[in-house]
C-alpha cells in the first residue's frame, strides 16, 4: 500500500509539472485562434443566435459561440441562457458577488471566439 | 463467515460509488471530461464508505464481518479513493490540452482559478499529508493520530469544493453523512461515550515487558467472549497517569463476575507506561470486537501463537476443557518472553484434548517446516493463528504447502492501527 501511495503521488506531481511546463513552452489558444477571429458580426446577426443550442454572446467587443460549452457551465442554466444573443460583458464581469470570471474562464472563452462585434458605424 | 457478511462491504462500496456516479453521470460532454467527472464522484463515494468503515461499533462490526476486516477495507478503500481523486483533476486538464496547453494548465492551476479549484487542491493536499502520516509507522501514536485527522478534514474540504462549484443536490446529504460519521467517531469512540467505566483490580507482570490487567466493571459490563479484543483507555490512579487513549487489547480472561483481564505488551509510549499501572486506576472499555475463535467446528485443531498472540487461546482455555483434539504451538523468543507458560503447561496436563508445544525460537525466524505438523497429521484440521504479521505470513505459506486451503486457516494479527 505504501508503494502504491508513493508511486501514484510521484506520478501525480510529475504530470502536474508536465502541464505547467506545457503551458510555458507550447503556443497558447489565444494565439492559435486569433487568426480566425477577424469576422465582424453585426448586432442583428447576434440576436438571431439566442437559443440554448445556438447561443452567441458578445463579451468585451468579441463574439463567442458558446453553444457547445453551455452544458458544461457550472452555474444553473437560467442564469446563463438569458444572455444568449446579447451583449453579455456586464454579466461576464459580475459573476458571484460582482466578481469577474477567472483567467481560466478567459482562456476557455477564447477557444469559442468566432469574430468581433460590429460597432454602430460598421 | 456467512455469505451476507462476506459480501456486505463490497455491496456497501458498490452502492456508495454507483449512487453519486449515476446521479452525476455527464451527458453530451467529451469522453475525457466525462471520465474526469466520474472519477471525482467515484472517489467521493469511496471516501464516504471509508469513513463509515472506521466506526467502532459492536453491532456495525457484526454486520460487516468484524472490526479488523472493516479496518483492512478502510485502508484499501481510502487508498483507492485517493488514486481516483488524484486522477480527477489530471484528466480534466488533459481534456483541455488539445484546445490549448495553457487552458489545460489553467484548468489545473490553483493560481488561475477561483475558490472551487483552490479548495479541491487543499483537499488533495490534506489527503496526501494524512496518508503520508498513515504510512509513517515510526511516528509517535499521538502525532500519528492528529495527522491522520487531516484525512477527515480533507474529505470535508473536498465536499466544500463541490458546493463552491454550485452543486448542492447530492453534496449536502453526502456532507451531512460525512460530518455524522466523523462526529460519531470523535464523540462516541475517541471521547469514550460508547465505552463503559471499569477500575483496575490488579496488574500482574507475566513476561518481560508484558502485564496482565484485571478490570472490574463499575456499571453495566461489556459482553465479551474468548478470542475477542476490547479498546481500553486508562486514566489516572493514586500515582499512575495513563495516556487516556483507546488502544486494542486482547481479552485473556472473562470471569464469572464479569471481570475481564487483558494482556498489555509494551509496544509503544502508551503501552510502556501501562506496564507500571496500579490497582485503582480508572479505565473505559469499549467492545468487545472480533470473531476469531467464534463458531469453531468440531474438527481437530491446530492453534499457533507467536508471543502475545497467546492471549486469545489462553482466554478460551481458561473457560474450561476443550471438546476438540487441539495442538497448541506456542512460539516465543526466550523463556523470559513466554507469558503464561506455567499456566499453559498446567492446563495441558489437566486437559486430555490439549497438546502443548512450547518453543523458544531465539532471535532468528523459526524453522516452521520442523515445527509444524506434517501434511498427513493436518488432514481435516482447522488452523487458528495469532501473532505478528511477518510470522503469520510465513505460517500461512507453510500451511498452504501442506495442502491446507485458506478456508481452513483463521488468523488474527496485530496490524490494527
Amino acid at each position: 500500500m505504501r508503494r502504491v501511495y508513493l508511486a501514484t503521488t510521484l506520478i501525480f506531481w510529475l504530470l502536474v509539472s508536465a502541464f505547467w511546463a506545457g503551458s510555458l513552452w507550447l503556443p497558447s489558444a489565444e494565439e492559435s485562434v486569433a487568426v480566425a477571429a477577424e469576422k465582424v458580426i453585426t448586432q442583428s446577426e447576434l440576436v438571431r443566435h439566442a437559443l440554448p443550442d445556438n447561443c452567441w454572446m458578445a463579451i468585451r467587443g468579441k463574439v463567442y459561440d458558446v453553444s457547445a460549452y453551455l452544458p458544461e457551465h457550472p452555474s444553473r442554466p437560467d442564469l446563463v441562457l438569458p444572455w444568449c444573443g446579447k451583449e453579455a460583458t456586464e454579466a461576464y464581469d459580475t459573476k458571484t458577488k460582482g466578481r469577474p470570471h477567472s483567467a481560466y474562464a478567459d482562456e476557455l472563452l477564447a477557444t469559442y471566439r468566432i469574430g468581433s462585434l460590429a460597432t454602430d458605424k460598421q | 463467515m456467512s455469505l451476507l457478511r462476506r459480501s456486505s462491504i463490497p455491496l456497501l462500496l458498490l452502492a456508495s460509488t454507483a449512487g453519486p456516479v449515476y446521479w452525476a453521470f455527464p451527458e453530451g460532454l467529451s469522453p475525457a471530461r466525462s471520465l474526469g467527472i466520474v472519477l471525482g464522484w467515484a472517489g467521493c463515494g469511496l471516501l464516504l464508505a471509508s469513513l463509515l468503515l472506521m466506526l467502532r461499533e459492536t453491532w456495525l462490526s457484526r454486520w460487516l464481518g468484524g472490526l479488523e476486516r472493516m479496518y483492512q477495507w478502510h485502508h484499501l478503500v481510502g487508498m483507492a479513493a485517493y488514486v481516483l481523486l488524484l486522477a480527477h483533476p489530471l484528466v480534466l486538464a488533459a481534456d483541455a490540452w488539445p484546445a490549448s496547453p495553457v487552458l489545460a494548465w489553467q484548468t489545473l492551476s490553483p493560481f488561475s482559478q477561483g475558490w472551487p479549484v483552490r479548495l479541491g487542491w487543499l483537499s488533495l493536499l490534506l489527503l496526501m499529508l494524512g496518508l503520508a502520516a498513515t504510512f509513517a509507522t515510526r511516528l509517535p501514536h499521538r502525532s500519528w493520530r492528529w495527522l491522520h485527522v487531516s484525512l477527515g478534514v480533507g474529505v470535508l474540504v473536498g465536499l466544500w469544493h463541490l458546493l463552491q462549484l454550485g452543486i448542492e443536490e447530492p453534496v449536502l446529504p453526502i456532507l451531512a453523512l460525512a460530518a455524522l460519521f466523523l462526529g460519531w467517531r470523535i464523540l462516541r469512540e475517541d471521547s469514550g461515550l460508547a465505552a463503559r467505566p471499569y477500575i483496575v483490580q490488579s496488574a500482574t507482570p507475566v513476561a518481560d515487558g508484558m502485564v496482565e490487567i484485571a478490570l472490574k466493571p463499575l456499571a453495566e459490563p461489556i459482553a465479551a467472549t474468548a478470542g475477542q479484543f476490547v479498546l481500553v483507555a486508562f486514566f489516572a490512579g493514586p500515582t499512575f497517569r495513563g495516556c487516556g487513549e483507546f488502544h486494542p487489547f486482547t481479552v485473556s480472561s472473562i470471569g464469572a463476575d464479569r471481570e475481564i483481564r487483558v494482556g498489555v505488551k509494551a509496544l509503544g509510549d502508551c503501552t510502556r507506561r501501562i506496564q507500571s499501572i496500579e490497582p485503582g486506576v480508572l479505565a473505559r472499555v469499549h467492545g468487545a470486537f472480533g470473531t476469531f475463535l467464534a463458531e469453531r467446528p468440531a474438527a481437530p485443531q491446530l492453534w499457533l501463537a507467536g508471543g502475545i498472540g497467546i492471549t486469545p487461546f489462553l482466554a478460551l482455555l481458561r473457560t474450561g476443557p476443550l471438546s476438540q483434539e487441539t495442538t497448541l504451538v506456542y512460539l516465543y523468543r526466550a523463556e523470559a518472553d513466554a507469558a503464561f507458560l506455567q499456566e499453559l503447561r498446567a492446563l495441558a496436563a489437566r486437559d486430555p484434548h490439549l497438546s502443548l508445544q512450547a518453543v523458544a525460537t531465539g532471535n532468528e525466524p523459526p524453522n516452521l517446516d520442523s515445527l509444524l505438523p506434517t501434511a498427513g497429521e493436518l488432514v481435516q484440521h482447522e488452523c487458528y493463528l495469532c501473532g505478528p504479521p511477518g510470522m503469520l505470513a510465513a505460517v500461512r505459506q507453510s500451511l498452504h504447502k501442506r495442502g491446507i486451503t485458506p478456508r481452513h486457516i483463521h488468523f488474527e494479527n496485530f496490524g490494527f492501527r
